[in-house]
């Protein structure tokens, strides 16, 4: 057992935090807004994989570094540590590159996979529909093959993120409605500036807008932008939900808060208070920052294992459960002792691209409103116990009403 | 980074786990409530645990201990907890710090000729089957012989009594900070064994909701009861971090030992009581008497959240580390 960095990874930290200063202002500062400047982004993401420090594990046959998780965790941990604000493309790096690097054809490869790291193109990933959240094998969206062999798409996907500044999505549609729900799956790449593409932006609860509804009106993707086999389509998401509970519960980051800005926000507020009411803060600062440390030496933990070789397994979904609930406790306490600030400040005009920018109320305002979100995105709470009780804890499954059932049945029957 | 028990760890949580499994007993535990006015020690008691070597890990090897760190006795510590093992090996991981350097006792304590516990004001740990207390008096150690006046504890595993000390032997003077690391150290091995029972009874009561059946299935096919047990084990999981992290900070890194064991504590307490509980829960009213093993665990659980400093002290330490007010959060940062 060690923490310290070992000499090569001593090294690294010092290139990419050099790094990192010397290019400060290119790089930009977290400014708290919830809504990306899609330029600016794009060319920070850019600058960051020209270095060398994006996708760093990735192999470099596409486009990535070759390098090591833990590599990656000190590039992300620099990130943080400079407070430069989060790459674009990380559903693109995190799910959908892992998914073309599994399953896509060498000329996929060769087209995709080193622009998404640039962001020179953007990814969203075109999963869950209006009628198939948990349930993602329920999806309707249909995708019917031609004479030519081209694929037709009609449906609809909800709550894609980063869908409206997206160039590409992996798109899992149902080809087969004859056959058990799971089975009749295919997975596309699809150009979002397709003709029949349409984007209609979500406003979500924080104010923001960063995810959206896509409709597909008979749009048409060539055969040779399938990703995996035809009716294969779950293996092949498997593959994008496994990276994504990854990318959300693992390596001992922190989700949605960061403690040390709760901890300056707590002592800076603090003073202020009586001291039966400072020994009442300090109960839940201390409780929420024992989840925070319990999180992130787990993540530690997962991230050796990593390290070892091991794939990311279910025990990883514990992170994000971990996390968010952590998250929660932190908000929750930024949030309260802004006293009676806290009834203001969550107004729309703070979350808009073109205001100025939240003040310290709407920044603790915004972060808590975002959060409700964050134990839905990448699988529910409710869904990562289900998975955890039965794939780590050897629980039985729930039975299914939809079991034996054709999707064309389900759908007959309304579920 | 290498956030991992070695192999040897593992090896020694292996042979920990064979010899307490074989000498620990939960009917002793249980049969020790029926008699508590006059405590017996559970097993596999003070004898077993000396002559094994487990107790006394971190003793040097010069004064014939296993000269090993505080987080081999952690991995050890685990496997006690799994079985509600007595005595508590806190003590003797506290005593292993006080008496350090002190080569005559720290022998006598390796060879089982020194029973000590340490006195801390309130109910004693271990002060059944101890003759010699240590204790702190202003900011020196002292030793002495006590009268120990055993009382009804919830838990009887932890052979609580009250002590009136005797006449005190000085064992070092101004040892303030020496006395606070044993503390600590004390803390980091609770919570150990806090994860082994925690871990233990999650495990007990996954076993039960896969056979115990209910409308026809199996009751840990209910999400109810599921998600219960799942949270209980996320829980436990992030403990075991903790402890590790807690335990490796005592050798390798002592000035975030007072966060780290403050931290540790505070999560065992909370992790080992949703475990207890959930335990119970899961068994319905079987797990409600006295015949099973649940409340063993809920015992433990009830008792050992007071222990060493309670849960609310131990959060309002680490709130204070954290924010500044006290020293003790070197390198625990997200940045290390």
């Amino acid at each position: 057992m060690d923490f310290d960095d070992t000499p090569d990874e001593a090294a690294w930290r010092a290139e990419v935090r050099a790094f990192l200063a010397d290019h400060k202002d290119e790089l930009g500062a977290r400014t708290g807004r919830r809504d990306l400047d899609d330029e600016t982004s794009r060319r920070r993401q850019a600058l960051l994989y020209d270095a060398g420090y994006v996708g760093v594990t990735w192999p470099v046959e596409a486009g990535g570094r070759g390098g090591t998780p833990m590599q990656q965790a000190i590039v992300d941990q620099e990130m943080a540590r400079a407070a430069i604000p989060g790459l674009i493309n990380l559903i693109g790096i995190g799910m959908c590159g892992p998914t073309v690097i599994g399953h896509g054809s060498q000329d996929q490869k060769d087209r995709y996979l080193k622009r998404l790291l640039r962001a020179d193109d953007v990814w969203c990933q075109l999963f869950s529909e209006p009628a198939s959240g948990s349930d993602l094998a329920a999806l309707r969206t249909r995708a019917v093959q031609d004479e030519q062999g081209d694929w037709h798409i009609t449906g609809q996907k909800v709550w894609t993120t980063l869908a409206h500044l997206a160039d590409y999505g992996i798109l899992l549609t149902r080809t087969d409605p004859d056959v058990a729900k799971h089975r009749g799956l295919t997975m596309f790449v699809v150009d979002l500036k397709a003709p029949g593409v349409s984007v209609r932006p979500l406003r979500q609860m924080t104010g923001g807008a960063e995810f959206n509804e896509v409709f597909f009106d008979d749009v048409v993707i060539p055969d040779s932008e399938r990703l995996g086999e035809v009716g294969e389509g779950w293996r092949v998401a498997l593959t994008t939900l496994m990276s994504e509970r990854l990318t959300l519960g693992g390596g001992g980051g922190d989700i949605g808060m960061n403690v040390e800005r709760v901890a300056e926000h707590v002592g800076g507020r603090i003073g202020a208070l009586p001291p039966d009411r400072q020994a009442l803060v300090r109960q839940d600062f201390g409780r929420a920052y024992v989840a925070t440390l319990g999180m992130r030496y787990t993540g530690y933990r997962l991230l050796t294992a990593l390290s070892k070789g091991s794939l990311p397994g279910p025990e990883a979904s514990a992170g994000k459960l971990a996390g968010t609930r952590a998250a929660l406790e932190l908000a929750d306490l930024a949030v309260r002792l802004l006293g009676d600030d806290a009834v203001y400040g969550a107004g729309p005009d703070s979350a808009r691209p073109d205001s100025a920018g939240p003040d310290e109320t709407a920044t603790w305002q915004l972060l808590q409103a975002g959060l409700p979100g964050m134990a839905i995105a990448g699988g529910t709470n409710e869904v990562l116990r289900n998975i955890i009780g039965e794939r780590v804890l050897g629980l039985p499954p729930e039975p299914r009403a939809d079991k034996g059932m054709t999707f064309r049945e389900l759908a007959a029957a309304g579920a | 980074m290498d956030f991992d028990l070695s192999a040897e760890q593992r090896d020694l949580a292996a042979a920990a786990a064979d010899f307490l499994g074989a000498g620990a007993d939960l009917a002793a535990v249980r049969a020790a409530l029926d008699d508590i006015e006059t405590p017996l020690p559970v097993p596999p008691g003070r004898k077993g645990l000396v002559e094994s070597g487990f107790a006394t890990i971190t003793v040097p090897e010069a004064s014939g201990g296993g000269g090993g760190t505080v987080l081999d006795l952690a991995v050890v510590a685990e496997q006690a907890g799994r079985v509600l093992a007595g005595p508590s090996l806190v003590g003797y991981a506290r005593a292993a710090e006080l008496l350090s350097g002190d080569q005559a006792r720290l022998a006598a304590l390796a060879d089982g000729s020194l029973a000590v516990a340490v006195h801390d004001g309130g109910p004693v740990l271990d002060a059944v089957g101890a003759d010699q207390f240590l204790a702190r008096v202003g900011d020196d150690i002292v030793i002495a012989a006590g009268t120990v006046s055993p009382r009804a504890a919830i838990d009887a595993s932890r052979g609580l009594a009250d002590v009136a000390l005797g006449d005190a032997e000085v064992v070092l003077s101004d040892a303030a900070e020496r006395w606070r690391r044993a503390e600590q150290v004390g803390r980091v091995v609770l919570a150990a064994e806090g994860l082994g029972a925690a871990a233990r009874a999650v495990e007990l009561g996954v076993a039960y909701a896969k056979e115990r059946h209910a409308f026809g299935r199996p009751i840990g096919s209910y999400q109810a009861v599921k998600h219960a047990l799942v949270d209980a084990y996320v829980e436990v999981e992030q403990l075991r971090s903790l402890v590790w992290w807690a335990a490796w900070t005592a050798e390798e890194e002592p000035a975030a030992l007072p966060l780290a064991s403050a931290a540790a504590k505070a999560a065992a307490a909370s992790a080992l009581e949703r475990a207890a509980e959930t335990l119970i829960q899961v068994h319905g009213g079987i797990g409600f008497t006295w015949e099973h093993d649940a409340h063993l665990y809920w015992r433990r659980a009830k008792v050992d959240r007071l222990l060493l400093g309670d849960e609310a002290g131990a959060l309002d330490e680490v709130a204070r580390i954290a924010l500044g007010d006290l020293p003790g959060a070197e390198r625990a940062g997200a940045e290390r």
